[in-house]
């Protein structure tokens, strides 16, 4: 499994003279857990904004399971595979819980041109156990803007996890969660990469979290990547401690 | 050349009062964000006061009953504001434009109230009521002042939005009104104060062209078309794009009754088709949030 | 299914969302809604006057004209001033027909859908590549230049003067209570279908792109396309309803093309309700009737329009049918009880564990309804 699956080769997006990101080599294996780090304004959003085809990178390429997706356009990168939950929670706000989630099913299956079938009624099923992984299988009926924010950061990887992706982009999951919240979105993330042998792409100010469950870190800052590795070769790099963290945990 | 003075003339003549109007459009979009298809009727309320005034007293100065005109639209825009475009603000673009089309209806009824249902005419004041001659062709004198009008209005836009403490302040609410607030300026008294200028701008525009085509019921309909598609051409919330979404329809109008008559009245269609899918933003503008 | 009674403010024969398992009483009364309601327009087809009948054949168009124009307002997020393009098209392919002599009036009828198909592809495939207000204006824009066009073109479509003609349609049309009788059966149809599609994976997905064009994206859909899509279908309901109007009125003329007639439908969509698949269709008829029942005791039509879609607008974005679904006791027992959801946790889980989800929920405060989010 030392497949590479995502593979970033000296990726640069520059907006005018700022230069948000800047040749960043970057490769996540297959199967694994891998976070990107680092300090607000390093590039971390823009980064994963150029995976994801919301932006074209300046210079560079990004290949995804062999195949160069830079450029291409963001609905066709997700139809190969590559999912994102978003950084400010992005749903359909005032679709059920569980159309939300059938929405990304019937679009998976390639029915969303269907306009005479019951299609969609045949997801039910397959929506509400994607529901009951992530725990919300008891909120199925309500709108989804009336969820808890927890509660919403769910929905949200279940309605990424609905398009049976192979790669799963995170942009800060835990993001204004409380500790509890945070629990368990982590325990969910840990559960999604055993069970499913999905990988995970994820950006994090936690350092909890980080450290608890990645396989691999990369540290962004200034759009460049200053260190690579293991957690715990990462945790260990002292120009990461100083640029980044400050004082040790 | 004859033809070509004419046609620059006619041309500059029509983007002068489109010009007028749409600055008003643009600048209340700009500012807070309402799309006002009542605008159109400040338009035509602008026209029907001034044929009023002008018939009033027959000494009475065109010159005089003008500014009045604009002053009174400014007061009923103020009006408007304060009890109905308030609540419109945040509202969707859909709301905005049903609302503000349901007041349209009212103002056109109320219009029928006041002034009837015939068409009113005015003679353009005396000095300019005959032609003119303007390197050998002639050209209708009013016209000038038309543009002259336009002009003025142009440049002092320009200098007070970029001159005076109130034009700054303006700008500062259109990119964040909040610290604005913050900053101890009367946010909602701006507000007010742009929507009557707009309106006031709208009225003016009504008034200068009252001589130049007849006032009826219906021209506030017309009018809002128009001034519509010249600030979507230029760029929703941009004078200088509706400066020249003015120029460019004026252009287009002019060159379409000369050379394809019969599609005259289709041409300002085709040019905003043309436009937008070349800049699905209109020329100057951004695209929205 | 005890569940549904307790459920607040549920939409209940009006609308259907999706969700299999619907239970036997839920499909009762899906097949027998629309029996009920058409057998009643059938009965008052033989028991109301000449004149009645005749403006209820009128409102059925216009409930057909008002329901695809939501398809694209309510369903899909997009707010077209351009419906009457495809409107008029319709009207106007009887009346050029006829007026022609291209072909009678049944090939011409059916064709009609087909007109204003390929017109709303045209004019989809230009249109859709702007926002918002640009694109509420450039559909604008085609409507008038349709108008125009019209207009203009006098040796070939008579222009400003219109076709008025009681032989565009079969003698037996145009007897009142069997053009009704048409109008009905059409209608019913078209109605049918329109709802058969807002219910298919479609409907679903074209709703997500209202929501969160971003999102959908992102989840793969190709929002162009599937707005497109739903643009097209709108353009040939749209102008199989201009056709049901040239049957009423054995008329067609250039107003039918011109912004004006466009924001009718909005109207009728935005009063009655444009998040309630049936709201269209009684917009239509208030507006109908509200519109003639006005005229007959005042001048000040445009008053009274004026003023009761300001008011509407501001402070019942839901549109009327939101009166009509809404338990406003169970609001106000929510709003005491406090918790921003209106709903605690427990509740739901208690309420929702068995039910179907075969509605569209409804949010506490209405208000926000109308709006759509702020991602264009």
């Amino acid at each position: 499994m030392a497949e590479t699956l995502l593979q970033l080769y000296d990726v640069t997006r520059s907006f005018g003279p700022f230069v948000a990101v800047s040749g960043v080599d970057l490769g996540v294996e297959a199967g694994s857990i891998h976070a990107v780090i680092g300090p607000n304004g390093a590039g971390k959003t823009t980064l994963f904004r150029v995976i994801t085809g919301v932006l074209r990178p300046t210079r560079g390429r990004v290949v995804f399971a062999g195949e160069d997706i830079s450029g291409k356009r963001t609905h066709a990168i997700a139809r190969r595979g590559l999912s994102q939950s978003a950084q400010i929670t992005s749903l359909f706000p005032r679709l059920s819980v569980l159309e939300n989630v059938q929405a990304a099913i019937v679009s998976r299956s390639r029915r969303s041109s269907d306009v005479a079938s019951w299609f969609h009624w045949s997801t039910r099923a397959e929506a509400i156990e994607m529901l009951e992984r992530v725990g919300l299988a008891s909120s199925a009926g309500l709108e989804a803007k009336v969820l808890s924010h927890g509660d919403q950061r769910a929905l949200e990887v279940a309605v990424a996890l609905a398009t049976r992706p192979r790669l799963l982009l995170m942009d800060e999951p835990t993001a204004g969660m409380s500790p509890f919240e945070t629990e368990a979105m982590v325990a969910l993330i840990a559960k999604l990469r055993h069970e499913e042998n999905l990988t995970v792409l994820f950006s994090e100010h936690d350092m909890d979290v980080v450290f608890g469950i990645s396989d691999r870190v990369t540290v962004l800052a200034q759009g460049r990547v200053l260190a690579d590795g293991t957690a715990n070769e990462v945790r260990a790099n002292d120009e990461v401690m100083a640029v980044y963290l400050g004082a040790p945990e | 050349m004859h033809g070509a003075v004419v046609d620059i003339v006619s041309t500059l003549s029509t983007a002068g009062y489109l010009f007028i109007v749409s600055a008003g459009l643009t600048l209340i979009f700009g500012a807070v964000r309402v799309i006002n298809l009542a605008h159109g009727s400040f338009y035509m309320y602008g026209a029907f006061l001034l044929t009023t005034i002008v018939g009033l007293s027959s000494g009475t100065k065109f010159w005089l009953a003008v500014p009045v005109c604009a002053l009174a639209l400014a007061a009923l825009g103020a009006l408007v504001e304060v009890t109905v475009m308030r609540r419109l603000y945040e509202r969707e673009h859909l709301t905005q434009l049903l609302a503000t089309f349901g007041l349209l209806l009212i103002f056109g009824d109320l219009a029928l109230h006041l002034w009837g249902t015939g068409a009113r005419t005015v003679a353009p004041p005396v000095p300019f009521h005959g032609r003119f001659t303007l390197a050998g062709a002639t050209v209708p004198a009013y016209d000038i002042v038309v543009i002259g009008v336009a002009a003025l209005v142009g440049a002092g836009l320009w200098l007070l939005l970029t001159r005076s403490m109130f034009g700054w302040r303006i700008r500062a609410a259109v990119s964040d009104p909040e610290t604005l607030a913050c900053a101890g300026v009367n946010t909602k008294l701006l507000m007010t104060m742009v929507f009557a200028l707009g309106a006031g701008l709208a009225g003016l525009a009504g008034a200068i062209v009252s001589p130049q085509s007849s006032v009826a019921p219906g021209i506030d309909q017309a009018i809002i078309v128009s001034a519509f598609i010249v600030t979507v051409i230029g760029g929703l919330g941009s004078i200088l794009g509706s400066a020249l979404g003015a120029l460019l329809i004026g252009l287009a109008e002019t060159l379409g009754t000369r050379y394809v008559p019969d599609w005259a009245s289709t041409v300002i269609y085709v040019v905003l088709i043309v436009v937008l899918v070349a800049r699905p933003s209109g020329l100057l503008g951004a695209p929205e949030r | 299914m005890a569940g549904e009674a307790v459920l607040p403010r549920r939409p209940t024969r009006l609308v259907r969302s999706n969700g299999s398992g619907v239970g036997r009483l839920a499909t009762a009364r899906l097949i027998a809604t629309p029996i009920v309601v058409i057998g009643l327009l059938a009965l008052l087809g033989r028991t109301l006057s000449i004149n009645n009948v005749l403006t209820l054949e009128e409102v059925l168009g216009l409930a057909v004209f008002a329901m695809a124009t939501n398809l694209l307002l309510g369903y899909g997020g997009l707010v077209s001033f351009g419906q009457a393009a495809f409107y008029g098209s319709g009207a106007y392919m009887i009346g050029l027909s006829w007026l022609h002599h291209w072909m009678s009036f049944w090939p011409a009828f059916v064709l009609t859908p087909v007109v204003g198909a390929v017109a709303a592809l045209l004019m989809g495939l230009i249109a859709l590549r702007t926002r918002r207000l640009y694109f509420a204006l450039l559909t604008l824009a085609f409507s008038e230049l349709f108008y125009q066009l019209v207009n203009v073109r006098y040796s070939f479509t008579k222009g400003a003067t219109g076709i008025f003609a009681v032989s565009m349609i079969p003698a037996s049309l145009a007897q009142p209570r069997t053009g009704y009788y048409f109008t009905l059966g059409v209608a019913s149809a078209a109605i049918l279908l329109l709802w058969k599609i807002t219910v298919s994976p479609f409907g679903l997905v074209l709703r997500a792109t209202r929501e969160n064009r971003e999102r959908a994206e992102a989840i793969g859909v190709n929002v162009f396309r599937h707005q497109l899509l739903a643009f097209v279908i709108s353009g040939a309901f749209c102008s199989l309803a201009g056709a049901l109007f040239a049957v009423y009125g054995q008329s067609t003329y250039p107003d039918l093309l011109n912004w004006t007639t466009s924001g009718q439908p909005l109207f009728m969509a935005v009063i009655g309700g444009m998040f309630v698949f049936l709201g269209p269709a009684l917009g239509a008829l208030l507006y109908q009737v509200g519109f003639q029942y006005i005229t007959q005791h005042t001048h000040d039509w445009q008053l009274v329009l004026g003023g009761a879609l300001l008011l509407v607008v501001l402070f019942r974005p839901d549109g009327l049918s939101g009166l009509v679904l809404s338990n406003p006791f169970a609001s106000l027992r929510r709003r005491i009880r406090g918790a921003d959801s209106g709903v605690t946790e427990a509740e739901a889980t208690s309420i929702l564990e068995q039910v179907p989800a075969t509605v569209t929920p409804r949010s506490v405060d209405q208000r926000e309804q109308m709006e759509v989010p702020p991602d264009g």
